[in-house]
């Protein structure tokens, strides 16, 4: 149970601040619309957090938020995040905090000139005795660059009005520290999504999280699980999350709840600047990441392809490339074909090998030159700087639609017919005089909703094998 | 109370230590480093850090400082590592050094198990009674423990035989606490090539430099010129290396001395594994340090004839060769390359190219693309002599991502031809023969104008390198197909 105050466990959300495009204005509809969507699975709210962007708002904004927050939260507590980097402003903040109707005022470490532990302790103490609402003090070494110190955290415990803290570390040997010296006097949150299971079963009396915008409910019922000793189903459950809540807490924070959000049709608008909405610390592939992500959450629906394995003579199936089957008998060519893998991860590839001097040659030229729509070829590689010889070119046989469908061809894909390759090259399989004489294309159906890059890199390793030791046994 | 000795000063190479293809310790390769570099220094330090000392067995390491005693015949002072994880394997190690002849030992903190300053303290004052001449070694970068000025002060003084202290840290305001403290009483040197010059001019006595395996020459210059009063020309030196000893220090250090000298034609063979070719020491390094070595005041790697023979005539040409550009290259039917560089992320640059005859594959693709697709399609002829056409691996979309391709890495790529014709890659008699066909990779995201531009002329040059002369070759790729790591085939 809670110790200070009755309300302080459980799930809440640190909201972001929805902003309108161009003006960067303070979006108040989305804002409730948002809270309207998280509301029925949270235990509170969060305003003006770190994913909320507090560093680049207003005074009178942080007011607001919190004001909106109130009027929507339905009697639910609204923990005002009143981080500022002096005291008197941290100080200001709570005030305004306390008179809009906040439960709690989130404090953050303050930050930019390092104070040291006198400075920090002397930080909370003022704000505590100063302003009659309740503290939580706040954990984020991430963009402070130094922790809360522990010491100073025992003794800040002892304050009456000082009821719990959000470490958002994830560092659990430091949570573990707090629960050892101050967790007999304040609650303690965990603000880091990515080990909200285990931060359960040491002993947390909650989390802030930026996921618990995007999928509370998932939380809630890993809680569920966890106080019912279900272990093993808390843990599957933590896990179907982890890809998504280690991309909110890595790669992007707020910027990539909003990207989620936007992508659940709930449009929270731009970051401010500086942050970029995509192309900064989120970076366009991991958004195409959280697309996936959600559709494997069931938050945004899946379009069912309609494809298939090429079938037609495998002499046949070069077309597209301009290659008849009279090129390839005229020329010569080396043909090979290969087909490994299960379901979503099965993979075919398709190989042509030839003289640089014959029809191949020109063909491999133009693909690097005037590619076909979205199926531009790649060249393979083991990683950057090792290309592999004979040249070799990788071509998706189906368009590729999104990001994400790249990324598995460009990725797995890529690497994995390189190292195919070598290994030809490795058991003596490809002619000496092919390596400088040679060209190679390569063309690789995947299925268009393949998510799996390891068990890709191993499909398209054995199929591109296949298709290698066909081509050269001729 | 003065230095304790007058010899400890000037320029000592960290020399590497040479393995034979099986792995033993090349003593011809070693042999032939010691000459090349012995005009130049003031001493020699075998069984450094870049000596791969922690890689060595204690026999190995015996076998290479004999070695280098005898090369060296007394004509400078030999200042061997030995320093060990234990004190017990330290001392017994000093102790052998003194024995076989050794001016001094250069002693490394204690590393690993990371102990506290007393124990560093004790340790340092075991080592101390053997009475060998000792170079206490500040190496945090590899040790994990940085001294502090009061340990190094007290070290310094307090133990007769510590004549100097070797300091790599790079941190300048520790140097600096060391001369107040000790200035003048023991030799203060300095160990990252990056701040030579700073650290010499400031008051140091002398430097331990991996790249002075490389160009001891230049480090002679910076150090007399600092004797003399000179620190423009100091100053100028220094800066004119920065880049190539940027790249040594933070980029593998001894993998990439290796791959310098044997650029160089010295063949020394690779690190010890786990470093690895291509690891710390990344292929973009290698190309980039190549083209430092190549400057004409640095001239480390020496012009050579290469006959292009295009099938119809055959051309000479003048380029800095490697022991790996072949002497005659064939093949202009098609020739592909490709290259990398970064950072930052969002401009890193990667281009394939391709290099073939007007008339052949090459050519035929760009007449065709161009007329059946064109500029409005987003091709574009950047270059006539060699004919050029820049191709956007990524379609571009917006009015910053077209500026970015079309201006910068248009102008990046026109750079390196230009440079290519110039350093004898590209001769002006095939530049009416040949075509390129650059297709180069800007990241939609991508704002930096400067490094679109710069990495997009080092991606270039690199891949027409590399594919004139064939690399990489097959060899390469078999012994790092395990270990590659492509970097977009993981899940963030």
């Amino acid at each position: 149970m809670p110790i200070k105050v009755p309300w302080l466990k459980g799930v809440f959300p640190a909201l972001v601040t929805p902003f309108v495009r161009k003006t960067e204005d303070v979006d108040e509809e989305a804002y409730r619309t948002l809270i309207r969507y998280a509301l029925p699975n949270v235990d509170g709210l969060v305003t003006s957090g770190t994913t909320g962007e507090f560093p680049y708002l207003t005074r009178e904004e942080q007011r607001r938020l919190v004001e909106i927050g109130v009027e929507e939260a339905g009697g639910k507590p609204v923990v005002a995040g009143c981080g500022a980097s002096s005291t008197q402003e941290a100080l200001t903040l709570a005030r305004d905090a306390k008179d809009a109707g906040a439960s709690a005022a989130l404090i953050v470490t303050p930050y930019f000139l390092h104070p040291s532990d006198k400075g920090v302790y002397q930080h909370f103490y003022d704000i505590a005795t100063a302003v009659d609402l309740p503290i939580i003090l706040y954990n984020i070494p991430q963009v402070m660059d130094s922790y809360l110190p522990r010491t100073v955290v025992e003794d800040l415990a002892d304050l009456p009005n000082v009821i719990g803290l959000k470490d958002s570390s994830g560092d659990l040997t430091y949570t573990m520290e707090l629960l050892e010296y101050a967790g007999d006097r304040i609650d303690i949150f965990v603000g880091h999504d990515e080990v909200v299971l285990p931060a359960l079963a040491g002993g947390v009396s909650g989390f802030i999280l930026a996921s618990a915008q995007v999928y509370p409910e998932v939380w809630q019922e890993v809680i569920r699980l966890a106080g019912e000793g279900q272990l093993e189903e808390a843990r599957a459950l933590q896990r179907s999350v982890q890809k998504l809540s280690r991309i909110f807490c890595r790669y992007g924070g707020g910027v990539a709840v909003k990207a989620a959000l936007k992508l659940m049709g709930l449009d929270m608008g731009p970051p401010r600047k500086p942050l970029k909405a995509v192309g900064g610390a989120l970076i366009h592939e991991t958004r195409a990441e959280i697309r996936l992500e959600l559709e494997k959450l069931g938050k945004i629906q899946v379009e069912e392809p309609d494809f298939e394995y090429p079938s037609a003579p495998l002499a046949s199936r070069f077309g597209d490339l301009e290659i008849t089957p009279e090129h390839i008998a005229a020329h010569a060519l080396h043909t090979g074909t290969g087909t490994a893998g299960e379901g979503l991860n099965k993979v075919q590839i398709d190989l042509i090998a030839g003289g640089k001097d014959t029809v191949l040659g020109d063909t491999y030229a133009l693909q690097l030159t005037y590619p076909l729509h979205r199926r531009e070829a790649l060249t393979a590689i083991l990683e950057p700087g090792l290309t592999v010889r004979p040249s070799t070119l990788l071509l998706p046989t189906l368009p590729q639609k999104n990001l994400r469908q790249a990324n598995m061809i460009y990725g797995p894909t890529q690497a994995a017919l390189a190292q195919a390759i070598v290994d030809a090259l490795e058991e003596g399989r490809v002619p000496d005089a092919a390596v400088d004489a040679y060209v190679m294309i390569a063309l690789a159906t995947l299925h268009p909703r393949a998510l799996d890059r390891h068990a890709l890199f191993h499909s398209v390793r054995a199929a591109a094998a296949d298709a290698l030791a066909q081509a050269f046994s001729q | 109370m003065g230095y304790k000795t007058d010899w400890f000063k000037g320029i000592f190479p960290a020399l590497v230590t040479p393995f034979t293809a099986d792995d033993k310790v090349d003593e011809a390769g070693y042999r032939a480093l010691i000459r090349y570099v012995l005009p130049h220094v003031n001493g020699v330090v075998p069984c450094g850090t870049t000596g791969e000392f922690s890689y060595l067995t204690l026999e190995e390491r015996k076998q290479v400082t004999q070695i280098c005693l005898d090369e060296v015949a007394g004509r400078v002072p030999v200042v061997v590592g030995t320093g060990c994880k234990s004190t017990r394997e330290t001392l017994k190690l000093t102790e052998w050094a003194k024995d076989a002849g050794a001016s001094g030992a250069l002693v490394v903190a204690p590393y690993f198990l990371k102990p506290t300053f007393n124990e560093v303290y004790d340790h340092f004052r075991a080592v101390d009674q053997v009475g060998l001449p000792i170079v206490l070694y500040n190496i945090p970068q590899c040790a994990g423990t940085h001294f502090r000025w009061w340990t190094g002060e007290a070290m310094s003084l307090d133990f007769d035989n510590v004549i100097g202290i070797k300091d790599s840290s790079g941190d300048l305001p520790f140097m600096e606490a060391m001369f107040e403290k000790v200035k003048g009483k023991v030799a203060i040197f300095v160990g990252h090539d990056e701040v030579v010059q700073a650290a010499l001019g400031a008051g140091a006595d002398g430097a331990i430099l991996a790249s002075a395996n490389v160009i001891p020459d230049v480090w002679q210059r910076v150090y007399q010129a600092t004797l003399e009063g000179d620190l423009e020309t100091a100053q100028y030196w220094q800066q004119r290396v920065q880049k190539l000893v940027r790249i040594i220090v933070r980029c593998g250090s001894t993998q990439a001395v290796k791959e310098g000298l044997r650029m160089m034609g010295l063949p020394i063979g690779d690190s010890r594994h786990p470093v690895m070719p291509g690891g710390a020491f990344r292929r973009e390094d290698r190309d980039e340090l190549r083209l430092q070595l190549e400057l004409p005041d640095i001239d480390k790697i020496k012009k050579a004839t290469v006959t292009y023979d295009l099938g119809h005539r055959q051309v000479e040409t003048e380029v800095c060769a490697t022991p790996q550009t072949p002497r005659t290259i064939s093949g202009f039917t098609m020739k592909v390359g490709e290259g990398f560089a970064g950072p930052p992320f969002h401009e890193l640059a990667h281009v394939d190219l391709l290099l073939g005859l007007k008339n052949g594959p090459v050519g035929r693709a760009m007449e065709r693309a161009m007329a059946e697709r064109g500029e409005k399609r987003g091709l574009k002829i950047i270059n006539e002599r060699p004919r050029t056409l820049l191709v956007p691996t990524v379609t571009v979309r917006t009015a910053k991502q077209r500026r970015l391709f079309y201006e910068h890495a248009a102008q990046g790529v026109n750079l390196a031809i230009r440079l290519s014709v110039e350093d004898g890659f590209l001769p002006e008699a095939i530049l009416d023969d040949v075509v390129l066909i650059v297709n180069a990779f800007v990241h939609p995201a991508a704002s930096i104008a400067k490094r679109v531009d710069f990495n997009n002329y080092k991606a270039t040059r690199y891949a027409i390198r590399k594919a004139l002369e064939g690399r990489p070759v097959v060899e390469e790729l078999i012994n790092e197909k395990a270990a590659a790591r492509h970097p977009f085939r993981y899940a963030p």
